[in-house]
């Protein structure tokens, strides 16, 4: 099972992933009808990051949906046009945001991963979203969260002339 | 083929004294014949100008402020967020434009216009807001005072959605600095030519949008495969990662090997403690995140956040390479985090960089020569690198306090009360220079000198090459290459696209033809495109002509005939003013212009319809 994920620290909010989402999905130049949208704060806290489709296993959206419009098969919520009554109380229970309206637009703008094959995957320039396993998610921050452990120090060092820096965790003396 | 798409045909035209908005329709030969962005607003300021006999006054009501983004901004392709504001300029008096990024632009077009006109004074400080098909001037008297950043933050606040853009002034605008800009997106900026002084001038803090509408693309698909192709080229080239991580700033580094980063004031072309103030210094304790325009894959700007020391906090979106020239090694400043601290407080007062670095180096210049006495200076000693008073100046020049009120009206003012300093300051035609130093360039001293906007690079940008392979050019192959690029680059500002791509990654300029067919599905080739930037550039020189400027005005600053740089590679070189004059007079000869400067009578035919 593919998940598609998000990573804010790598995104520059170029919207790229906004407009092929919408000329993937309407055929147009819009980026206000994309089923993902960036978000920006700026200047506390600085944030670019895509809201985009959990693709909840419980789905919060499915669950309100007074007709059974939305259901999850094969890994992805997906909105059913012919039961689909357009009372948009999907939009306002999505606890993301993550699904979006637009004044033309019939139906509620649901992300449906392109099937598996996500456009904004492919389009983006700076890898802010990918698409891992399942069983990967998380590691990115892990290994984030590993790295700006709050005690490293560094040591600068040379290698065949080349300066370089190894950082290394200090035991907390105190403590042991 | 006619125009089948790209264009909504629409022109919003605002009174601001009446309160009126009023949409009308563009016709297909205007489109066709000025394309956009700044042929639109071209056209726009010389109608106007001609309904006023040709006498305005940048800062009164009469003078029409044009909002111009082209057929392809907002459209699928590398770079698509640039938006034209284009009017008479308060810093020149001519005519003057400046280009801003980001995703105003865009949000504007989606509002079903084209092009934007504004005329007329409020009553009162107000906002215009184009939601849609609506528009409304909104009295918001409490935006008084009110930072760039902060009077974004009431009018979200105000209109109840983060989902808009806005463009606003800040407290440089609202007191008609004359090289006030306009900001958006936090560090977006309109920055040159006093745009921001226009809008302060007709009472307007900002202008808000929210637009929903597709853009009318003829072929969607054609346009699909054609940028893919340029991200693709993009994507591969070799210089794109180091674009996405330094952007602009790694021409730092490049500016101070080559000879031609301005230090102290242009009295030198290189840097001692360049390092201090580079890209890998940002990079390594500075930069926390990348952020790009409308559909850039290339994201060259940078945001950064000092961590530490009396800095602490700054945070802010840039620096690029004109901003922490002009505000660093221009001003004597080798403490990058001082020169975020000035670049923030630029955005936060909607003050040019570029022209402030500019004039604060100059009045420190002028100091030191005894031009001006410490009296002149309210009693408060300034030297090159005194971060404290050189961020004092700039809060004095936006508040019009002391000598900064003299500084607000920009170079022109100063040389007018204190006529040494048009020995130190580098301006041409009013402008202030930007921050590539042209002592040992001819190409790029001739592109200052005949830009129609004044001394900024934004026409021609030829120096690099010059740099770089022009030991043995012909005069002729350097007036050729200076006229390639006034027809070349302007086009992107017709477009509404960045040039960045074509001029610092090489993405072929004929892409651009392309694009602009499946965006209108009109068959034009480049050379059509430049034919018709061609004669935007022939239409600025009649604005101009017409507004009283000849000859005399494409000269050069003083110093870049008579003050050599001390070091570096370039130490010693100066532009001969004979051979400047030469050049002058072959390349108004090449643009088919007298040897005054103005356009072949019956130019003025080709714009009156």
């Amino acid at each position: 099972m593919q998940r598609l994920t998000v990573i804010p620290e790598q995104c520059s909010g170029c919207r790229i992933c906004e407009l092929v989402c919408a000329i993937k999905h309407f055929g147009v130049n819009n980026p206000k009808k994309a089923a993902l949208r960036v978000l920006i704060t700026y200047p506390h806290p600085v944030v670019r990051m895509a809201i985009v489709c959990s693709q909840c296993k419980e789905p919060t959206c499915a669950q309100v949906c007074p007709t059974d419009a939305l259901r999850r098969v094969d890994g992805i919520v997906q909105l059913d046009e012919n039961d689909c009554i357009s009372c948009y109380k999907c939009i306002e229970a999505c606890p993301f945001g993550a699904i979006y309206a637009h004044a033309d637009c019939d139906f509620p703008i649901k992300c449906d991963m392109c099937g598996g094959d996500p456009e904004c995957v492919k389009k983006c320039p700076k890898g802010a979203l990918r698409l891992i396993p399942e069983a990967a998610l998380g590691e990115s921050k892990r290994l984030n969260n590993v790295l700006s452990y709050t005690q490293m120090k560094e040591i600068e060092f040379y290698e065949k002339g080349e300066q370089k820096v190894i950082h290394y965790a200090e035991i907390g003396k105190e403590e042991l | 083929m006619s125009i089948k798409g790209g264009y909504f045909k629409k022109h919003l035209h605002v009174n601001l004294t009446k309160g009126s908005a009023e949409r009308q329709d563009l016709t297909d030969t205007f489109v066709e014949r000025y394309i956009g962005g700044r042929g639109f607003g071209a056209k726009l300021v010389w109608d106007n100008l001609n309904k006023h006999n040709f006498h305005i006054d940048p800062l009164g009501p009469e003078n029409l402020l044009a909002v111009a983004p082209g057929p392809l901004t907002g459209v699928y392709l590398p770079a698509s967020g640039k938006n034209s504001f284009v009017a008479i300029s308060p810093a020149t008096g001519l005519y003057g434009d400046s280009s801003m990024g980001g995703g105003f632009g865009v949000e504007l077009r989606q509002a079903g216009i084209d092009v934007l006109s504004i005329i007329g004074r409020a009553p009162e400080l107000s906002i215009l807001f184009i939601d849609n098909g609506k528009t409304t001037t909104i009295p918001m008297p409490e935006l008084k005072g009110k930072t760039c950043l902060e009077a974004e933050g009431i009018i979200k606040e105000r209109l109840n959605t983060y989902a808009i853009h806005v463009a606003t002034i800040g407290v440089a605008g609202e007191n008609m600095v004359r090289f006030a800009c306009l900001n958006s997106d936090w560090s977006r900026n309109a920055g040159r030519t006093g745009i921001g002084a226009i809008m302060g001038s007709k009472n307007l803090k900002a202008i808000v949008v929210r637009g929903n509408t597709d853009l009318p693309i003829y072929d969607i698909e054609g346009l699909m495969t054609e940028a893919d192709k340029a991200y693709k080229y993009l994507k591969e080239h070799e210089y794109f990662k180091m674009w996405q991580q330094e952007g602009l700033m790694n021409v730092i580094e490049y500016a101070n090997e080559k000879g031609i980063l301005p230090a102290y004031n242009f009295k030198d072309s290189v840097f001692a403690k360049h390092d201090q103030v580079n890209g890998a210094m940002m990079l390594n304790h500075y930069k926390i995140g990348d952020s790009a325009c409308f559909s850039c894959p290339m994201c060259c700007s940078n945001i950064c956040l000092v961590k530490n020391g009396k800095y602490t906090g700054t945070v802010l979106e840039g620096p690029e390479y004109e901003s922490c020239a002009m505000l660093g090694p221009n001003v004597g400043i080798d403490n990058f985090a001082a020169i975020l601290s000035a670049c923030q407080l630029c955005d936060e007062l909607g003050m040019d960089t570029i022209s402030t670095g500019n004039v604060v180096g100059a009045i420190i210049e002028g100091y030191e020569k005894g031009i001006l006495s410490l009296s002149d200076l309210d009693g408060r000693n300034i030297t090159w690198g005194d971060e404290d008073a050189i961020l004092e100046l700039i809060q004095r020049i936006a508040n019009r306090q002391g000598i900064g009120d003299i500084i607000a009206d920009g170079s022109r003012r100063i040389i007018e009360k204190w006529p040494e300093m048009d020995k130190v300051i580098l301006q041409v035609k009013g402008l202030e220079q930007s921050a590539y130093d042209s002592h040992a360039s001819s190409t790029m001293a001739l592109a200052y000198a005949t830009s129609d906007i004044g001394a900024h690079h934004t026409r021609a940008w030829t120096i690099a090459k010059e740099m770089e392979e022009g030991q043995n050019w012909s005069d002729e192959e350097k007036i050729d290459i200076v006229i390639y690029h006034q027809t070349l680059r302007p086009l992107f500002d017709m477009l509404g696209v960045c040039r960045l791509p074509w001029i610092e990654l090489g993405l072929n300029e004929r892409r651009y033809a392309n694009f602009y067919k499946y965006t209108t599905g009109k068959d034009v080739s480049l050379e059509q495109l430049l034919s018709l930037s061609n004669d935007i550039y022939d239409l600025t020189r009649l604005i101009n002509a017409r507004l009283g400027m000849s000859r005399k005005d494409d000269s050069l600053p003083y110093k870049v005939h008579t003050n050599p740089a001390l070091t570096g590679p370039n130490a010693g070189k100066v532009i001969d003013p004979e051979y400047f004059q030469k050049l002058l007079s072959l390349y108004y000869q090449r643009r088919g212009w007298d040897q005054n400067g103005i356009p072949a009578a019956g130019t003025e035919r080709k714009f009156q319809d």
